[in-house]
């Protein structure tokens, strides 16, 4: 669980560096990860799934991985910030669009791995 | 050669730091998980939270690393969420869905915009300034 937390928590953080110049605001690199780990995560447990309950891979990957990789805090802070910047539509846009291609992402995993 | 290495050296304290704060927040939403059935909700506000006050407090690079793209990026996760709401739309729960949704994503706000105010009321000690 802690071997897989490490270097999903370092990835994140040098895709999103990685990212920065190529997006016009920081939050998107977070973004783009996030969707990357949700498309994972849903394809990971339809595999588990579908071939037997193997726990220790699930807790490797799927919660310490995957987990790691995505991120939770700094998206509602990137929100706030852009609330207060008076940037409502902004946050309104990246708000939605951050769970509407998170459950698409992992719904498409999903049904990958499921199906597939 | 003398680049090189520095820049090695920032490389594995950058690790070093994200690593030493990835471990305990990702062991405690896993913790977390094991004893409620919250899908994540208190990892997540709590981690939101701890962000906000991180944001408050004046920059520190280090500490950024340790606690906030370290612990705080490791205690909350998006995809376990995201992948929960699935299952429950999945399911035909689409109220239980966008009740996981909605309390999230308001809670965490909320938790975040507390902690930003708390942040900014806390005055660390700090190295004495000269007065002008």
């Amino acid at each position: 669980m802690a071997l897989g937390a490490i270097p999903g928590a370092w990835l994140r953080l040098k895709a999103v560096n990685h990212l920065q110049p190529m997006v016009p605001r920081k939050h998107w690199g977070t973004f783009v990860v996030n969707g990357i780990a949700c498309f994972s995560l849903g394809l990971l447990m339809a595999l588990l799934e579908g071939c037997g309950a193997a726990t220790g891979v699930a807790l490797l990957i799927g919660v310490g991985f995957l987990g790691s990789l995505s991120t939770f805090s700094t998206f509602v802070v990137d929100v706030l910030n852009e609330l207060r910047a008076g940037e409502a539509l902004l946050a309104l846009v990246l708000l939605l669009a951050s769970v509407f291609t998170g459950l698409v992402a992992a719904a498409a995993g999903y049904a990958l791995g499921a199906h597939g | 050669m003398a680049d090189h290495r520095s820049a090695l050296r920032f490389e594995l304290q950058e690790l070093l730091l994200v690593a030493l704060g990835a471990v305990p927040g990702a062991l405690l939403r896993w913790q977390l998980s094991l004893h409620l059935t919250d899908q994540n909700l208190l990892a997540n506000v709590l981690g939101a939270a701890c962000l906000g006050f991180l944001g408050g407090l004046p920059a520190a690079p280090r500490r950024q690393l340790l606690v906030g793209v370290g612990f705080c990026g490791s205690l909350t996760t998006f995809s376990s969420w995201m992948l929960d709401a699935v299952r429950l739309l999945a399911s035909g729960d689409v109220a239980s869905a966008a009740g996981l949704i909605g309390l999230t994503l308001g809670l965490g706000l909320g938790a975040a915009a507390l902690g930003l105010q708390m942040g900014r009321r806390i005055r660390l000690p700090g190295p004495p300034r000269s007065e002008p």
